[in-house]
């Protein structure tokens, strides 16, 4: 069993990487429930289940859970803000945005991680749940962004508001859980270490994000345009990919993998 | 004057401040791993101690952190002052009670500020209290002792904890006043300081030894409270109805 649910991880790889080869092909689903990414979501979950009940811990710790669950968390996003027809154009970037951190998962080890005695808290799994849901959505948001940008499809860039502001709401209750978490485990809710800066970096970014779209349009430098929102929204991946990988593999953090 | 409070109730300062924030914090993010002798104790004491001494001491290196607080002190005066423009309006009736939430927010967002100042200010950290078993050992300043009655631990065969517990009493002078276990994820409380368990192992006489932080944070129960408000408004604020012009 242990190393039979691992063939439900390259399934979902298969049916990620399937969704991508259509879409760059120019094959896009009916609907979004009938297309592999679908399929792919669902083994995905299934893979992320087993293993939670085989782990005994929420499968969320080391550099290959990570990695899947962000894949995950960001198909779950095509469903959460790309379902309506104009948005759905965004499924071709998106698609690649899914394929890449399952394909890199694919190159780790993938052997169970141990229940260290500090994971073993609810505030684990909501902490790290919660951001990685910020994260998904944050991709998204690329995807969403560079469709409007590229094409000024309006449900896209309402989709990619959305993707920002519900991705800045999972990410902040992402930190309350983790600030919760750190004051039993460590002793304080706040530690200076890059990741708890860059995590805070990342919460103030999509933050003053949230507010751009209520700066009225002016004439001269930044113009505070839309081509400006969705271009802080597509770097606001960037963003996140520094404090979620960048600090992780890069800095010394007690988050490091 | 009109010109001040334009500037303070501006988004485009908050979103300028907030460009400042990111760009001072990740320039912080790679300094702090170049001067491990002024930033590696940060936490091991309150943050307005390690200011006055090693923040102001090396102005150069700690250049990014005062930029942060100015920052966040902006970030939160222009909340307050956006706040309270949009209350004068609803009081007036020009704002429906609807576009409170973000408001609410910005409440919160100040509230976790404040409280965290206060942590910063008149919390405590004492770090490294190391006792053996069966042994005492003072805790800081604080007037209280500790004594560790017993560990209990086992290590995978891969070496590392699977669980540990430490028993341990609490003494002010000489009358014990709080006894409890103390494991990962469960520090024991008393008189506003948690006792948190950080390290253990063997004596080189062979009985087992801990080690233990005890830290108090006079702003964290406010911190939860406004983070918990803060996440409500959020919640509520993600229902479309009330997002509309808000």
């Amino acid at each position: 069993m242990h190393g039979a649910h691992v063939v439900l991880f390259w399934l979902s790889l298969f049916a990620y990487g399937a969704e991508a080869g259509l879409q760059l092909g120019g094959i896009a689903p009916r609907s979004p429930f009938r297309s592999a990414l679908f399929g792919g979501l669902l083994l995905h979950a299934l893979f992320l289940g087993v293993r939670w009940a085989l782990a005994g811990h929420a499968p969320m710790a080391g550099l290959f859970e990570s990695l899947t669950v962000f894949s995950f968390c960001t198909a779950l996003s095509a469903f959460l803000v790309c379902r309506d027809p104009g948005a759905m154009s965004a499924w071709k970037p998106l698609s690649v945005l899914v394929l890449l951190p399952q394909a890199a998962a694919a190159l780790l080890d993938k052997r169970l991680t141990p229940l260290y005695p500090a994971l073993d808290t609810p505030w684990f799994a909501t902490h790290v749940g919660f951001s990685f849901l910020g994260y998904g959505l944050f991709a998204a948001g690329l995807a969403l962004a560079w469709v409007s940008m590229s094409g000024g499809n309006e449900a896209a860039y309402r989709a990619a508001a959305r993707a920002a502001l519900y991705g800045f709401s999972a990410f902040s209750a992402g930190m309350v859980c983790g600030g919760i978490w750190a004051y039993y485990a460590w002793g304080s809710y706040w530690i200076w270490t890059p990741k708890e800066i860059w995590s805070v970096l990342l919460w103030v970014y999509f933050a003053a994000l949230t507010h751009l779209k209520f700066i009225p349009p002016e004439k001269g430098w930044p113009g505070w345009t839309r081509t400006l929102e969705m271009g802080a929204t597509a770097a606001g991946y960037f963003v996140m990919l520094a404090t979620f990988l960048g600090v992780s593999l890069l800095l010394r953090s007690s988050h490091s993998f | 004057m009109t010109g001040l409070w334009r500037l303070l109730t501006s988004l485009k300062t908050c979103a300028w401040t907030s460009l400042a924030f990111a760009l001072a914090g990740a320039a912080g993010s790679i300094v702090m791993g170049r001067y491990p002798e002024i930033f590696s104790d940060m936490d091991a004491q309150i943050f307005a101690g390690w200011l006055a001494g090693k923040g102001l001491g090396s102005p150069g290196p700690s250049l990014w952190l005062y930029v942060l607080l100015l920052a966040t002190g902006l970030l939160a005066v222009n909340a307050v002052c956006c706040t309270v423009e949009r209350l004068v309006q609803i009081f007036r009736g020009k704002a429906t009670l609807r576009r409170l939430l973000p408001h609410v927010m910005h409440i919160a967002f100040l509230g976790v500020v404040c409280a965290h100042l206060a942590s910063s200010v008149w919390g405590d950290r004492v770090a490294g209290v190391a006792v053996p078993e069966g042994a005492f050992a003072p805790v800081g300043a604080t007037g209280l002792v500790l004594r560790l009655d017993r560990l209990d631990f086992s290590m995978a065969p891969e070496g590392y904890p699977k669980d540990f517990a430490a028993a341990v009493t609490l003494f002010r002078d000489t009358a014990p006043v709080a006894r409890g276990i103390v494991r990962a994820n469960e520090p024991l409380f008393h008189e506003g300081y948690g006792v948190y368990l950080k390290n253990f192992g063997p004596t080189p006489w062979g009985s087992p030894y801990a080690v233990f932080d005890a830290n108090r944070d006079p702003g964290a129960a406010w911190v939860l409270v406004f983070a918990a408000l803060f996440t409500a408004a959020n919640a509520l604020y993600l229902m479309p109805a009330r997002r509309i012009d808000a």
